[in-house]
């Protein structure tokens, strides 16, 4: 089963993709910021990873930072979830290294569809 | 030093000028004294001393 | 006193004097040396034997008539600031070293008016030098029980004054720089003037106070002796008359005796120490001269009519007894004698080597030698001339052996100086006074002088019985030398002062406006009459025109300052006018400096001399050196303007550059709110749709799941429209449009229900609420409002106080109609940097740009508004440490 994380401080929006990939059949891991979501990682090695970037604390820009740099996380595939919307803000996401990168509001579907056509095949 | 000022010290050496000679020291031309001093001299170190006394205060108060 | 006494006396007095000279040659930097007090005391080098002794005999023989002496500078020192500062403004840019220098430089330069002033005061000095060298050995002999020696070898005097020659050339000649200070001498003719004013003060108490009861003891003595009324009182008009002229006499003294020269101009190091002088110079005469006149009448009670009047002060002290006194009264003659003697010898000696035998013959040999030889040379002809002035005043005195008293050859002294008078001070406010007008009026001057005072005096020395005097040349009864045309009611020395005057006066007013100066005078004349306008000009002061070349000009200046000295003058010059040093052609600013950089070693007209002899120069009229005059005044006070209006643009630019700043910073924080503000609406809408998808495609979710998402989205949708309501608000507030809803409430209840509202959070996360608060206080406000003013004050407190420990409190006070309300916590605080921010509308801390803000960043503006809207304040206490302090302020008024 591949091992999903998301990583995002809004409950209610972590508890529906919670609901939606379980369904989907992975097995989703949670994080409410970035250092919660590197002790998750050091520890499960994900396939994915769904980063939300203005958190509390360590934000997503710095976590994806860490994450490229270490080589046991260089199978993992990074998609930002972010309400940052300017093209300024999708280029620094995806030149940091993330695969895709998804502006909130987004379609829970099209999300499932991405992440699926990124570690199913 | 203002102009103004200078000109009080200007004006204190012409008082000194007048006072100083005829006719007003004959006012004082008396052999009488003051404390010992004959008058006519009490009058001139009176009127150097003042003078002393005014051009402090000019120069110290505005220069 | 055995003789070898007094001379081991002596040399122990001068040694120390020595000895504090070389001190303060040392220290010449330090507070000690350079002060005001030094420059006034300086002065007094003014009171010579003759005031020591000689007034005491004028007061003992003829009266008042000896005050003239110190009368004159009393009313000339109030004018010393006005005067002597544009006198010493000019000497200290044109290097000048002496009066002669001086008068030379106010007339172009001129090199006979130099020599001439420098003959005048040799011919006036010299027999005063003499004077004082008589006074010396005349009170030595006194003192020494009278047995007077026979010959040079063994005259004391003799010795004293060879001594005083060595300290001079020691301390008066260390550079070829005459301009330059000596601070040894002068701080040791400061100190004799201490010495002898306060010896001068002891003999004075011990005569009043010691030999008799008091001033009035002595005057009722005294006052019972016949022509008592002669002393103390001017016995007819013609006396005053007298009075007058001697006044003025000694007015003209001051500024223009050579010694007086030296120290007030020469010698002056700062223009400020002329204030400290105009009131202490005149109150030292002052002190100088209560007592004469009560230890003159005590000579006269107490001495036999037979000595000698002049040195009662020291006469009184022996006969009774007192040697030690005698020789303190002495030592202190011997110090107005030397300080006297040591500073004329150097003034002359400058004159005479400067502007007599250099401008005259010996720059030609200068003129071919290189610099250490040129020093020397200059520096041997300034000592040879110091023995020769001072060993030939003592030959003076020996040979002549003059019989007038003290007074009378200080009085002949001043009457020949006084013909530098009108060239001087006219001069000095006058731009028509012109050189020939000025040698003029020196020579007719001087030639009455020698007609009325010399010829006679020479007559009854030389010619016995000659009828000269008495009726006049060939008889001429008009022509008599002491009744010149008749006027027969003046003493000699009055009547020589006032027709030597009257000549010398009427010469150089006439011959300035019949005969017109050259350019160049002018020049100098504008320089020195427009001081203080032209004095910024500097070198641009000087008008010159023609042909120079910079390496011929460098190799006239080398010959005297040496390679260093040059290099390093020109290097200051090249900077300050901002020259290409490569340039070959010297411009009129480079003549001028040269000419600035040689006077000091050789005086102003040879200087000119020098200079033009390497330079070819072309005439320029008058009318174009006073239009290039004003017009390099003009282009200098352009540049003042310039300058100013650069600095005022700078300071406009610099303005706009922070109001630029600041709108950049608005702009970027209004960026980061509008972010904030979209991130806050797009996330609950982002969670609303995903929830709300996942609900729609998913048939089969359990019941309870199912209703817990149904609860989120209701939630989130809550959670918008507070966001929506609260930007409205802020709108509503800023732009004025809100409409309050204001009633009588009570503050306390108000505030109880915010404390309410967030008690459970509170107690959630540990944290402490202390309320001290003024009962019954009864305000008109809109509740809901106000309320939310404190819930966000809270809330925000709540939100940055640490778990378990953390403390809010809150207190009320009354000051008159207004309610202060404190909310302070433990908090974090406030980043001093933010403490201007946080009540702006887009504000968003600095260092939490990037994180996740706590909070919208609207609710303190928004508070700040409703204050406002309550005619109150919202406040932040900058000053506050241990966590945030905010202050609510109202007024009972209401409204």
């Amino acid at each position: 089963m591949k091992k999903l994380l998301i990583v995002d401080d809004e409950p209610n929006i972590v508890m529906s993709l919670e609901y939606a990939f379980q369904k989907q059949g992975y097995n989703v891991f949670i994080a409410r910021d970035g250092s919660e979501a590197l002790v998750i990682m050091e520890r499960e090695i994900p396939d994915l990873v769904v980063l939300d970037i203005m958190m509390p604390q360590v934000d997503g820009y710095e976590t994806i930072e860490i994450i490229k740099k270490n080589p046991a996380f260089a199978k993992a595939k990074i998609i930002f979830l972010s309400a940052k919307s300017k093209a300024a803000d999708i280029e620094k996401g995806l030149s940091l290294g993330a695969d895709l990168y998804f502006t909130k509001p987004f379609s829970v579907k099209k999300l499932i569809a991405a992440v699926d056509n990124l570690i199913r095949i | 030093m203002k102009k103004r000022h200078q000109q009080k010290l200007v004006i204190l050496s012409i008082g000194l000028i007048l006072f100083l000679n005829i006719p007003i020291i004959f006012i004082f031309n008396s052999d009488a004294s003051v404390l010992g001093i004959p008058v006519l001299y009490a009058y001139v170190f009176f009127v150097w001393l003042v003078s002393v006394i005014i051009t402090y205060t000019v120069i110290n108060r505005y220069a | 006193m055995p003789s070898y006494a007094i001379i081991l006396v002596i040399i122990g007095y001068l040694s120390l004097l020595f000895a504090v000279g070389i001190w303060a040659d040392r220290k010449s930097k330090s507070k000690w040396v350079h002060n005001p007090w030094v420059y006034a005391l300086s002065l007094a080098v003014y009171c010579s034997a003759w005031t020591y002794y000689g007034s005491v005999g004028i007061a003992a023989t003829s009266g008042v008539s000896f005050l003239t002496t110190y009368l004159g500078p009393v009313i000339a020192l109030p004018l010393w600031i006005i005067i002597m500062k544009r006198v010493v403004l000019i000497s200290k840019q044109y290097q000048v070293s002496s009066i002669a220098d001086f008068i030379s430089l106010r007339y172009g330069n001129n090199r006979s008016i130099g020599a001439i002033v420098t003959v005048i005061c040799v011919v006036a000095v010299l027999p005063y030098i003499a004077l004082q060298l008589k006074a010396v050995s005349e009170t030595f002999d006194i003192l020494s029980d009278g047995v007077k020696s026979t010959s040079i070898l063994t005259d004391s005097t003799f010795y004293i004054a060879v001594l005083l020659a060595v300290f001079v050339a020691l301390f008066g000649t260390q550079t070829s720089d005459a301009s330059r200070r000596r601070s040894g001498l002068v701080f040791t003719v400061a100190v004799e003037s201490v010495l002898k004013l306060v010896f001068f003060l002891i003999i004075g108490i011990y005569v009043i106070f010691y030999l008799f009861n008091g001033t009035t003891d002595i005057y009722n003595q005294i006052s019972a002796l016949d022509g008592f009324e002669e002393l103390a009182t001017f016995t007819n008009i013609e006396s005053s008359i007298n009075w007058y002229f001697m006044i003025a006499l000694s007015f003209f003294a001051i500024f223009l005796l050579p010694r007086q020269f030296q120290v007030s101009v020469v010698e002056n190091t700062s223009t400020s120490h002329l204030k400290k002088a105009s009131w202490v110079f005149p109150l030292y005469l002052l002190l100088f001269n209560v007592f004469v006149i009560f230890i003159a009448w005590a000579g006269k009670l107490l001495l036999s009519s037979d000595l000698n009047p002049d040195y009662y002060t020291l006469y009184i002290p022996l006969q009774q007894g007192h040697q030690l006194l005698g020789l303190m009264v002495f030592l202190g003659g011997l110090s107005s004698v030397i300080s006297m003697v040591v500073v004329s010898a150097l003034a002359l000696s400058t004159m005479i080597s400067n502007n007599l035998i250099i401008p005259y013959g010996f720059i030609k040999l200068l003129n071919k030698s290189n610099p250490e030889d040129n020093a020397q040379r200059i520096k041997n002809v300034r000592r040879v001339s110091i023995f020769i002035l001072i060993i030939g005043a003592y030959f003076f005195y020996v040979n002549f052996n003059i019989e007038l008293s003290l007074f009378s050859i200080g009085l002949i002294a001043f009457v020949i100086i006084a013909q530098l008078a009108p060239a001087f001070f006219i001069g000095l406010f006058w731009n028509r006074g012109s050189a020939i007008a000025a040698k003029m009026g020196i020579l007719a001057g001087s030639i009455v002088t020698f007609y009325t005072l010399a010829i006679p005096f020479l007559n009854e020395v030389f010619i016995d019985g000659s009828t000269f005097v008495s009726e006049g040349p060939a008889g001429i009864a008009l022509l008599k030398p002491y009744q010149l045309f008749g006027i027969d009611f003046m003493p000699p020395v009055t009547h020589a002062f006032f027709w030597s005057m009257v000549f010398n006066l009427m010469f150089y007013l006439i011959f300035s406006v019949v005969f017109k100066g050259n350019y160049r005078e002018r020049n100098y004349a504008e320089l020195v009459v427009n001081a203080s306008s032209y004095g910024e000009l500097e070198e641009n002061a000087f008008v010159w025109r023609g042909e120079a070349y910079v390496a011929e000009i460098k190799k006239a200046l080398v010959r005297f300052l040496g390679e260093k000295r040059t290099a390093r003058a020109l290097d200051i010059f090249y900077r300050k006018y901002e020259l290409n040093p490569q340039e070959e052609k010297a411009d009129a600013r480079l003549v001028n400096f040269s000419e600035k950089l040689l006077t000091g070693s050789i005086g102003a007209a040879s200087a000119k001399l020098m200079i033009s002899s390497v330079v070819k120069e072309q005439p320029v009229t008058l009318p174009e050196v006073l239009k290039i005059l004003e017009e390099n005044k003009e282009t200098i006070s352009a540049n003042k303007q310039l300058q100013q209006q650069s600095h005022d643009l700078k300071r406009l630019s610099d303005r706009l550059k922070d109001a630029n700043l600041a709108l950049v910073e608005k702009d970027r924080q209004k960026d980061e709110f509008l972010d904030t503000v979209a991130h806050e609406l797009k996330t609950p809408t982002a969670s609303i749709r995903a929830t709300s998808e996942i609900l729609a495609d998913d048939d089969d979710m359990p019941k309870e799941l199912k209703q817990k998402f149904l609860n989120n989205i209701v939630n989130d949708a809550d959670r918008l429209a507070v966001l929506i309501t609260n930007i409205l608000d802020l709108e509503k507030l800023s732009s004025g449009r809100d409409i309050m809803d204001k009633k009588q409430h009570l503050l306390k209840d108000t505030l109880v229900k915010a404390v309410d509202g967030i008690y459970q959070l509170a107690l959630q996360k540990g944290v402490h609420i202390e309320i001290e608060t003024v009962e019954n206080v009864s305000l008109i406000y809109d509740e809901d409002r106000i309320l939310q003013v404190f819930t966000n004050l809270l809330s925000n407190s709540l939100k940055f106080v640490p778990e378990n420990t953390g403390t809010i409190k809150i207190q009320t006070q009354q000051y008159g109609d207004e309610i202060v309300m404190s909310f302070e916590d433990n908090g974090k605080g406030i980043p001093q940097e933010d403490m201007q921010y946080i009540f702006e509308k887009f504000y968003q801390s600095n260092n939490q740009n990037i994180k996740k803000p706590i909070g919208s960043g609207m609710g303190l503006a928004i508070s700040r508004h409703i204050m406002e809207n309550h005619n109150g304040t919202l406040t932040v206490d900058e000053e506050f440490q241990n966590g945030a302090r905010f202050i609510v302020a109202l007024k009972t008024g209401g409204l």
